[in-house]
């Protein structure tokens, strides 16, 4: 099979409007994001106790569960569903002990629905300190990892190719942060920003930045093939060539991801799904930001080179 | 791998025969030691994935710090560096003791004015903080040691208790029954006792004792002698292989002890039935090995308390009663049952030592534990110990533990060794023994030099049991996850179904679009994913939610390097090259973009290593192992197989390529 022929696409003409479209549609995206109420933290970033339990017939509404967890003293408990038929997740402030709390809800929830049987999924119990930690070290963890990328692929090519990989990167995980907020407020699927999703953001990060090497890497080859090109012709030349590749790569993983979103369970589901749009918009952010934020930021520095060597010749 | 595959085949034959005791009982005895060697070779599932308890315990220094501090000293300046403290590193990384010292510090006042050091006549600041050091590490120890001690009386397997950092405790419980049985065992402080230990023919009598009273609420007893195979098998439902192994062997000896005597009930009957019947008459004293010296001088013999009563045993004397390491958790549940201790004499307690005897032997011989009767009134209750830290005897270069008490504990001290010369004292830290040491003469002043410790660490963890007595280890929790048994099936099992599916799309895809080319690919991928796994495995690590992640980013990448190699092979081949040199020109050029990929990741992967929490590291730890092994796949296996095809004298392949005319 060979679906992709051999293209000759201009990627680059319109480089900048695609660049501006992004940048804004994440900084909207972001502001949306941040209006009160919108990012749902999940209990290893906000500490609390959180317990999930399952009516197995379904017959309990959010609002009689409400009632029945105010009953025995837990009245600010936020009660949140999502898509699943009799499942909840019940969030408290009041700390202590997860199993006793949650031992407690249950027996609470079965008494008040004698004809369902109430499961308990899951408790958590999360020390403020504990959650503080988590944020601060995953911040921390990342942004050393980000760097390192950087300087790898500064070094591997060029300092250009290292920024232009690193602002692609964000791009791609504040993308895909706000689609899974945006996408949360649906009710569908269980998105909050938990350590799990981390994990899948890293799993964005780290697709992203394989795309971008490959890409990079064509380019590099063609510099040398092609010595004298202008910059901008070398990167749709080289896009091109690759264009195959990071199709099919693309749509296998993909493939492989929409498998999960659909029949992954609990477990997996949320998971993929941000995998899902992140490894989309790290696909795009290959073509569109990575390599026109190169192509500009190149041309910016030779100008402002030019221009000092003018000034000073004046 | 192989350890996972056979786990779950040898835990399903198991499963099957789980209504039938007697079966599972031979199918131990057969299967048994391969069965517990495959399950802790095998790829364990994180609590995430699988259901269970897990646990984050903090020592709490400050509290510890506080209740440290000369109760009469402590006042309003104290009390507020300390909450000022507890503000700051409440939010914070810092380390707790550090801040309180440099708030402590800050307020101008000296270390002197709160705390003693109570071997020390005239204690320095120096020296104070090095004592606040040395209590803040020691608790952790001693909360470690005695929640260690606790979770084994429960027969809870694959419970994984560890140190995190230099405050927290984090514990695993896959499994759990009883989550509030289980909050206590960690919450209750430890509590540290000196007992007299009576090692006489009462003891003895104590062990008859319980063997009737469990033939007795056993219903077993009503068919007696003429117990019918059913009914052996019913009463043999809670053994273990190791217990029927160790059975057969007491039955072997039973016999050889016994033959020459006509009353022999187990004569003439196989090793298995003769086994099952000492089992069954003998519930308690059947797991215990008896040894016995006439004097302190003499050398212990070994006995044997099957067919014998208490008054066949000489009232005088010096006994000692071990029991293998494998049974123990059996004793320890026997002893706990309230019938049995109401069955046990008033004054006496039955209790096992906290360590096995001597040093862990390579030889797989199975460790052994002391059983002790001690008083069950204790002499002395702990509180009184006021310091207790590991040193060396000048004489003799032995590790030794010196111990110091309080003046009212020293004067009840001098009277209880006193009266106690030559006879042993046990010290016992949460209804297990850490040592009984011999008086050698009567302690005036409560300060104590106690012997015997094998090695320095074995005396560093006496301090600590000691230490106890003075400072109960302030531990909260800190964090609790609950993940609920009914996640462990269902969704377990859509998870991994639709990862199967997934990878099996994967492995279509590719042999779809590149023919031969992707067979190739799936021979290699097949490999990359069960080394990753494997490599987990082997590594001991667990498989959690974020390890998927890292297990689907690294298969990704794998995949990917896959379809650079072939895109270059058909743009070589499209060029016109020959197989060969486009086989060779298609590895060369994917290359550097596969290494500078995987390699970025890899990199990227050591500060998520180093900074990253739990999750976070599973994570990474998947993604180094993946990026490693793809490096492997892709250009030695993939490349290997080209090779292979080219060597034997192909010109073209098929690869999914256009033809050309």
């Amino acid at each position: 099979m060979d679906l992709i022929k051999k293209t000759n696409i201009d990627f680059v003409t319109k480089r900048n409007t695609f660049f501006m479209a992004s940048l804004i549609s994440t900084v909207v995206g972001l502001i949306i994001c941040f209006l009160p109420g919108m990012i749902e933290l999940g209990i290893d970033f906000t500490g609390g106790t959180q317990i999930k339990v399952s009516f197995e017939k379904a017959s309990a509404s959010a609002d009689q569960v409400r009632a029945a967890v105010s009953s025995i003293g837990f009245g600010g408990a936020e009660i949140k569903s999502f898509g699943k038929p009799g499942e909840y997740l019940i969030r408290i402030n009041e700390l202590g002990s997860a199993s006793q709390i949650s031992a407690n809800i249950v027996a609470s929830l079965q008494k008040s629905f004698p004809n369902d049987n109430v499961i308990l999924v899951g408790a958590d119990n999360v020390d403020a300190k504990v959650s503080k930690e988590l944020a601060f070290d995953s911040a921390i963890s990342l942004a050393i990892a980000a760097l390192i990328m950087l300087l790898y692929v500064a070094f591997r090519f060029q300092l250009a190719y290292g920024f232009s990989a690193v602002i692609a990167l964000a791009h791609d995980v504040l993308m895909a942060f706000v689609i899974s907020v945006l996408f949360n407020k649906t009710g569908l699927l269980n998105l909050e920003l938990s350590i799990n999703a981390l994990a899948a953001y890293l799993t964005i990060l780290g697709y992203s930045i394989n795309d971008k090497v490959v890409v990079f890497d064509r380019i590099r080859e063609n510099r040398e093939k092609h010595k004298g090109m202008p910059l901008a012709e070398l990167v749709n030349l080289s896009l091109n060539e690759t264009l195959s590749r990071t199709l099919v790569t693309g749509i296998s993983v993909l493939a492989a991801l929409l498998v999960m979103v659909f029949l992954g369970g609990d477990v997996l589901e949320g998971f993929a799904f941000t995998m899902f749009i992140g490894i989309v918009i790290g696909t795009y952010s290959s073509v569109y930001i990575a390599s026109s934020f190169l192509i500009w930021y190149t041309d910016r520095v030779k100008h402002k080179n030019v221009g000092v060597v003018a000034s000073t010749k004046a | 791998m192989w350890p996972t595959y056979s786990y779950y085949q040898l835990n399903q034959e198991r499963e099957a025969l789980a209504k039938d005791s007697a079966a599972i009982e031979q199918w131990d005895l057969a299967n048994g030691e391969q069965f517990l060697k495959a399950r802790s070779g095998r790829l364990k599932l994180g609590l995430d994935l699988r259901g269970g308890m897990y646990v984050t315990l903090e020592v709490d220094v400050l509290k510890l710090i506080e209740e440290s501090a000369d109760p009469l000293s402590v006042d309003d300046d104290l009390t507020k560096i300390i909450e000022n403290t507890r503000k700051e590193t409440d939010n914070s990384n810092q380390d707790v003791l550090e801040t309180f010292l440099k708030n402590f510090r800050a307020s101008g006042k000296s270390l002197l004015q709160y705390f003693t050091v109570s071997n020390q006549s005239d204690p320095t600041e120096a020296s104070i903080e090095e004592k606040l050091q040395r209590d803040a590490d020691g608790a952790v120890q001693q909360a470690l040691e005695v929640i260690k001690q606790r979770v084994n009386k429960y027969d809870l397997s694959e419970v994984n208790i560890q140190q995190q950092g230099a405050r927290r405790i984090v514990i695993e419980l896959p499994d759990v029954k009883d989550e509030k049985e289980i909050r206590s065992l960690l919450q209750t402080t430890a509590r540290l006792e000196f007992k007299r230990v009576v090692m006489n023919r009462e003891l003895i009598r104590a062990f008859y004792a319980i063997d009737n009273l469990l033939k007795g609420v056993n219903p077993d007893t009503t068919v007696a002698d003429t117990a019918s195979v059913a009914a052996d098998s019913s009463s043999a439902k809670k053994d273990t292989s190791s217990i029927a192994k160790a059975d057969s062997v007491k039955a072997d000896s039973a016999k050889r002890d016994t033959s020459g005597k006509a009353k022999n009930p187990y004569a003439g009957l196989s090793d298995d039935e003769a086994a099952r019947r000492i089992k069954r008459d003998y519930p308690l004293t059947h797991m215990l090995g008896g040894y016995y010296a006439q004097s302190e001088k003499g050398s212990y013999q070994p006995f044997d308390l099957i067919l014998k009563k208490a008054d066949d045993f000489p009232e005088q004397g010096m006994y000692r009663f071990i029991i293998s390491g494998k049974t123990l958790p059996q004793l320890l549940k026997i002893l706990d049952r309230a019938d049995v201790k109401r069955v046990i004499p008033a004054d006496l307690d039955i209790i096992v030592a906290a360590k096995p005897e001597g040093t862990p032997s390579k030889d797989g011989t199975p460790e052994v534990y002391d059983i002790y009767g001690v008083t069950r009134e204790p002499e002395l209750t702990g509180d009184v110990v006021t310091e207790a830290f590991p040193s060396f005897d000048q004489a003799s270069n032995q590790p030794v533990v010196l111990m110091e008490m309080s003046s009212e504990g020293a004067e009840r001290w001098a009277q209880i060794t006193g009266a106690n010369i030559n006879k042993r004292i046990a010290i016992v830290l949460d209804g297990r023994v850490y040592s009984a040491p011999v008086v050698q003469n009567k302690i005036p002043n409560g300060s104590s030099q106690i012997t015997g410790s094998g090695s320095p660490e074995e005396a560093n963890l006496l301090a600590v049991v000691l230490k106890a007595g003075a400072l109960k280890a302030p531990v909260k929790i800190i964090e609790e996850r609950v993940v609920g048994p009914s996640l462990g099936e269902d969704s377990i099992r859509r998870g991994v179904s639709s990862s199967l599916m997934s990878f099996a799309l994967i492995i279509l895809f590719m042999l779809a679009y590149y023919a031969w080319g992707g067979a190739i690919a799936d021979v290699a991928l097949l490999m990359n994913v069960l080394l990753v796994v494997a490599g987990l495995a082997g590594f001991g690590g667990t498989l959690t939610l974020p390890g998927i992640a890292g297990l689907i980013l690294s298969t990704a990448m794998a995949v990917d390097a896959n379809i650079l190699i072939f895109e270059r092979i058909r743009e070589e081949l499209a060029a016109g090259k020959t197989l060969k040199v486009a086989v060779e020109q298609g590895f060369s050029k994917a290359w550097s973009a596969i290494i500078d990929s995987n390699l970025t990741n890899i990199l990227a992967t050591i500060p998520l290593l180093v900074w990253g929490s739990g999750p976070v590291k599973g994570f990474a730890v998947i993604l180094l192992i993946g990026a490693i092994i793809t490096l492997f796949t892709a250009v030695v296996v993939t490349r290997a197989m080209f090779a292979l095809i080219v060597a034997s004298g192909a010109t073209t392949i098929n690869i999914g390529q256009k033809r050309t005319a």
